[in-house]
């Protein structure tokens, strides 16, 4: 019993920014049908800059997280109209457009140790306090964690389901033609969703970077965890995604926590994940969806 | 023989490049004929390694070390090639994300076995004890010796990778890459030539993989990162994903300008080769992929010349 509540609590309150950039993740996803690989690096960027906001203006870590989302979202949003509008107007392919984005990638990943520096950085902040969970002790970073992840669900199932923005959002994703028939602005709301989706991996990223440091490598330590959580929990549907993060923290914990080595409850997760997927592709095929 | 003349920088970029150029042929059967988008390359590379170098290294052998050599490189090979056969039943009738997904998370299970099996791979620590199965003086003339074996490698890789082009085989593999459906209807066999294909390939990515271990003398769970898959498309992008030559070409524009020129003839200042010039490395290569793809999608090279004469037999 011990360890089903350890590992909920722990998990969720640990991999909570996992979903929260799973999330933002699958907003693009969703909306362009693109594996944007240079996500990973809104994640990082998210980490370096809550550093560089907390340690040069000497803000508390729950300030920060204002600045870094917002600055986040517009340099997501800057990516777009740098790289992936100017491409997708050249008629690039799918699969040519996932290797741009892997460029991408790569140039921001290194450009930023240039921008603050090569050694890891790490956050100006002062323990976090401990509150208990279930008897379990979770620091009070962690909580708000698993907080934002909660207001961002929220706010996108909302924003999603029950605006304007939302509706026009889903038949962009569905048929952009048509929907421009329809009198919809694809710019306003692809540039809506690509902010959007940078707002939530640059949290994820202050989440991850206050919890260690900043470090170049560390959005693309979570990227394929991202992707496996989107493409298993199902992009159509943010609540899939949210779901399948739950597991995948719940589970990540209990292994890790009964077999006291992270790296092979990841090893075991990415062959689960690989193997639904493709009984998942082969039913499709059976029942003649492909 | 004198090789006073020989710099070792130049013997092991030149190797390094090589070794590259190997790595993105192979990667152009995948990836620019049959269009699998594999981005965990260096997960079969490093399978390759790890397995040869464990075996040669862990057993005690009964016979002489040179056999000990031989089929240690020989199980390598084979032990990336039925990864790449399950892998490869995996991903044949996946989409592109879901084979980009599989193919990166075999190369990162690949990385997290080599660091948590400490008493077989020595894990972060890395592994000592790999060498030449030859000794023919000091230690350059070895390495030469070794980077002549690994351009026969390539060679003999290259040549197959031209006859592919020619022959029947070769554009069925386009075939199924540009429409898959099309083929499948055609009653070609996509499932199985894809599988196959990149089982093969895979098995020469481990060989590629345990050559370039006897070379670094060393098992390091470094070499596993996306450093070298990053390299193989880099080349394979700037030279040309559809073109024999195009890994070639590619690999001498972008891979041999860093590793060689910049590495042995321009003489920067010492500090910046630890950090700055391995950093701005990665950045042009990065900016490689999105301006290449974006400005001159068929690379160097440019297109296939079958698909230019259908264009000017046809029009369009």
């Amino acid at each position: 019993m011990d360890l089903i509540t350890d590992s909920i609590v722990v998990g969720l309150t640990e991999h909570a920014p996992l979903i929260l950039a799973a999330m933002g993740f699958a907003l693009i996803y969703r909306l362009t049908g693109l594996i944007n690989v240079a996500y990973s690096e809104t994640i990082t960027l998210g980490a370096y800059l809550g550093m560089w906001i907390n340690t040069t203006f000497d803000l508390d870590f729950y300030t920060i997280l204002i600045p870094t989302g917002i600055l986040a979202g517009v340099l997501s949003v800057a990516t777009y109209f740098a790289v992936f509008r100017p491409a997708k107007r050249r008629n690039v392919g799918g699969l040519e457009m996932i290797i741009i984005s892997f460029g991408l990638s790569i140039f921001l990943r290194h450009g930023l140790q240039f921008v603050f520096g090569y050694p890891v950085r790490f956050f100006n902040v002062p323990p976090p306090d401990t509150i208990f969970v279930l008897g379990v002790g979770v620091s009070s970073f962690r909580l708000l964690a698993v907080a934002s992840v909660f207001i961002l669900a929220l706010g996108l199932f909302w924003f999603i389901q029950k605006t304007s923005y939302g509706l026009q959002t889903r038949a962009l994703a569905s048929d952009e033609d048509l929907a421009q028939v329809s009198g919809i602005r694809p710019l306003a709301v692809t540039v809506l969703i690509w902010f959007l989706a940078g707002v939530a991996g640059g949290l994820a990223g202050a989440f991850y970077g206050v919890g260690s440091a900043a470090a170049p490598l560390l959005g693309w330590r979570q990227f394929l965890f991202i992707l496996l959580v989107v493409l298993v929990g199902g992009a159509k549907n943010i609540g899939g995604v949210i779901i399948a993060g739950a597991v995948t923290a719940i589970t990540l914990a209990a292994m890790t926590l009964q077999f006291g080595q992270v790296l092979y409850a990841q090893l075991v997760l990415i062959v689960v994940f690989v193997i639904i997927l493709k009984v998942r592709h082969t039913r499709a095929v059976a029942a003649g969806g492909v | 023989m004198n090789l006073a003349w020989l710099d070792a920088f130049l013997v092991y970029g030149l190797f390094f490049v090589v070794m590259i150029v190997g790595l993105a042929l192979l990667l152009h059967l995948q990836l620019g004929l049959a269009r699998i988008a594999n981005f965990g390359a260096v997960g079969f590379w490093g399978l390759g390694m790890y397995a040869f170098g464990v075996l040669f290294i862990q057993v005690d052998w009964p016979f002489s070390e040179v056999w000990a050599f031989l089929i240690s490189m020989a199980f390598g090979t084979l032990v990336a090639g039925v990864a790449g056969l399950a892998i490869g039943w995996v991903i044949a009738d996946l989409d592109t994300d879901g084979v980009m997904v599989a193919t990166l998370g075999f190369a990162t299970c690949v990385w997290i076995v080599a660091t948590t099996e400490q008493d077989l791979t020595g894990g972060a620590l890395g592994l000592g004890g790999l060498g030449f199965p030859y000794d023919i003086g000091s230690v350059k003339a070895n390495e030469t010796l070794w980077l002549v074996i690994l351009i026969a490698v390539v060679a003999l890789i290259l040549f197959y990778v031209s006859r592919v082009h020619k022959a029947p085989y070769g554009r069925m593999l386009i075939s199924i890459g540009d429409n898959e459906h099309l083929a499948r209807s055609l009653g070609k066999q996509s499932f199985r030539r894809k599988m196959w294909l990149f089982a093969g390939s895979s098995a020469a990515m481990g060989l590629l993989g345990a050559i370039f271990g006897v070379m670094e003398r060393f098992l390091d769970t470094g070499n596993l990162g996306i450093s070298i898959t990053l390299a193989a498309i880099v080349a394979l992008v700037v030279g040309g994903t559809t073109r024999v030559w195009g890994a070639v070409v590619g690999a001498a524009a972008t891979i041999a300008v860093f590793e060689i020129l910049i590495q042995s003839y321009i003489p920067f200042p010492q500090a910046w080769y630890g950090q700055a010039i391995p950093v701005l490395r990665q950045m042009a290569f990065g900016a490689a992929l999105i301006l290449v793809l974006m400005f001159r999608p068929h690379g160097i090279l440019g297109q296939m010349r079958r698909d230019k004469l259908m264009r000017r037999t046809h029009g369009g």
